[in-house]
């Protein structure tokens, strides 16, 4: 990648200048500010730009962080707000939009599969490649077992009523034809997003 | 003929959003930020305002900051009454707008603008405040020859350090210098257009760098990021989040100082940006709804210290209120 700097032109703002810098001819003393200087600490944040994770909207947010991109802890999130820049929605949220600091912190938020097993009432952490291949195993039988292919009349349908599908929110155009494509090819009818509120 | 502010034309900081919004209706349209605000007639007593109030706040630039109040107030009695030798035409600006060209380029105008009767008034004003150490530094500007004023003026827009000799003194040129800009932006019959691509830091106005952002919290610019010339004061809109040098956003950071107590000790913040190795301070009215780019940077003097201290980033901010050497 190529960096493109519009300016070549640098200021030198440092405690060894200060004793010849203007101020000082002015004639106030730079050793308070200098010396004041041991009283602070530097402290960093980190804003990312995201969306918002509830509607199709996909309205632009700002997600502050504490921690600066060297240390790049971006665990501790304190702050979300609008994105004033974003085309659709210029800095504005809806009330869920602008509790999004509670969704990240909720303790009952979900950060990874889980699995309640029948019988149990535990849920279980397991890896996404265990998810995907329990989901999978589960719409083949299910599929296999009640995949219709014509209706009383003789009509061919090929329709699978038994199970339905309910997409995600905030996706782009591509993944939502991508996900149309597939859940119709199964033959799966009922198909609903969470986008709909 | 001494011009009176009133006939110093008043812009409306928002005039150039059509759409408008009173509470208890939803807004008509889409309600897009202007691009580019020109400064108010007032805007020196407004940063006065501000410096004076930092100079409370920040100890130890106290006298320095006090100092810095009463010249804005200076420069804002000469914005109101200095009658500069020449006025720009009518009409002078019509084409480097609808041309996308900066109107007011410093360096087409430096040898048009009358910085003497500019600073003479501003000095005069000054004089009756200042302490015995500053006095002797405004007579000693007042008896040089114009020429040398003149090249301590080229020094101001380089962003040079100047001789040290005459370091003192350049704050004032450039005093003089940003009450004959802002004076030439209250004469221009619109805003700019939004800078283009290539020169989006650069002030669309007279060119000059930013001296620092600022983050506005009224309705209509709810927000939204402006960079503020160091030199006319014009802002202009910068997206948030994004490094002004490079136009990069994966490596920026925002460092603040904090007190001892964990407090944070002063509203500005420094963007850093890890590309480039640069930083520009960004001040947010959500924080301080009364800071003032300028003004504020003066007073975060201590960050740029413990900046330079890290030795990782570079400053990119124009103030040329403060010069330091090399």
């Amino acid at each position: 990648m190529t960096l493109r700097v519009t300016r070549r032109q640098f200021f030198k703002l440092g405690a060894a200048g200060m004793a010849t810098s203007s101020m000082a001819m002015l004639g106030f003393a730079p050793e308070p500010v200098v010396a004041s200087v041991r009283h602070f600490k530097l402290t960093g944040a980190k804003i990312t730009r995201s969306n918002c994770t509830y509607c199709s909207v996909g309205c632009g947010v700002l997600i502050y962080s504490r921690g600066d991109a060297a240390i790049n802890n971006i665990d501790d999130v304190y702050h979300v707000e609008g994105d004033p820049d974003h085309p659709v929605s210029r800095g504005s949220l809806c009330p869920k939009g602008a509790g999004l600091l509670d969704y990240i912190r909720s303790e009952s938020r979900l950060k990874y599969p889980m699995v309640r097993e029948p019988g149990t009432n535990e849920w279980q952490r397991i890896s996404w490649d265990d998810a995907l291949t329990r989901i999978a195993r589960h719409m083949k039988d299910d599929r296999d077992a009640n995949f219709v292919t014509e209706d009383g009349d003789g009509n061919t349908v090929n329709h699978w009523t038994t199970t339905g599908f309910l997409a995600a929110s905030a996706s782009t155009n591509e993944t939502a034809y991508l996900t149309q494509k597939m859940v119709r090819s199964l033959g799966m009818v009922a198909f609903d997003n969470q986008a709909r509120v | 003929m001494v011009r009176s502010s009133a006939s110093i034309r008043r812009h409306n900081r928002e005039d150039s959003s059509s759409v408008k919004h009173t509470y208890g209706n939803s807004p008509s349209g889409v309600m897009a930020p202007p691009d580019v605000v020109l400064p108010t007639p007032d805007h020196f007593a407004i940063r006065a305002l501000r410096l004076q109030e930092l100079s409370q706040r920040v100890e130890p630039l106290g006298e320095f900051l006090t100092f810095m109040a009463q010249l804005a107030s200076a420069q804002q009695v000469a914005l109101e009454h200095a009658d500069p030798a020449w006025a720009p035409i009518d009409e002078a600006f019509v084409p480097a707008l609808e041309h996308g060209m900066p109107p007011l380029n410093v360096r087409a105008l430096r040898q048009d603008i009358d910085l003497h009767t500019e600073l003479a008034v501003m000095l005069d004003a000054l004089e009756l405040h200042v302490g015995e150490a500053q006095r002797t530094l405004l007579i000693r500007l007042r008896e040089l020859p114009r020429d040398e004023v003149d090249l301590m003026a080229d020094d101001v827009l380089a962003a040079s350090p100047g001789d040290p000799e005459r370091r003192g003194m350049m704050p004032l040129v450039a005093a003089a210098m940003q009450v004959a800009w802002l004076r030439l932006t209250q004469s221009l019959p619109r805003a700019p257009d939004r800078p283009s691509a290539e020169a989006r830091a650069l002030c669309p106005c007279c060119g000059s760098p930013p001296v620092a952002s600022v983050i506005e919290a009224t309705p209509e610019r709810s927000g939204v990021r402006y960079l503020q010339c160091g030199l006319c004061a014009t802002q202009w809109y910068f997206e948030r989040s994004i490094c002004s040098v490079c136009e990069q956003s994966g490596k920026l950071g925002y460092l603040s100082l904090e007190n001892e107590t964990g407090e944070p000790a002063l509203p500005a913040q420094a963007e850093t940006c890890g590309d480039c190795g640069t930083y520009l301070k960004v001040i947010s009215h959500g924080v301080d709804p009364q800071g003032e780019p300028l003004a504020d940077d003066l007073a975060s003097l201590a960050l740029d210290l413990l900046l330079a201290e890290e030795e990782q980033y570079q400053r990119s901010g124009f103030n040329p209120l403060l010069v330091v050497g090399g």
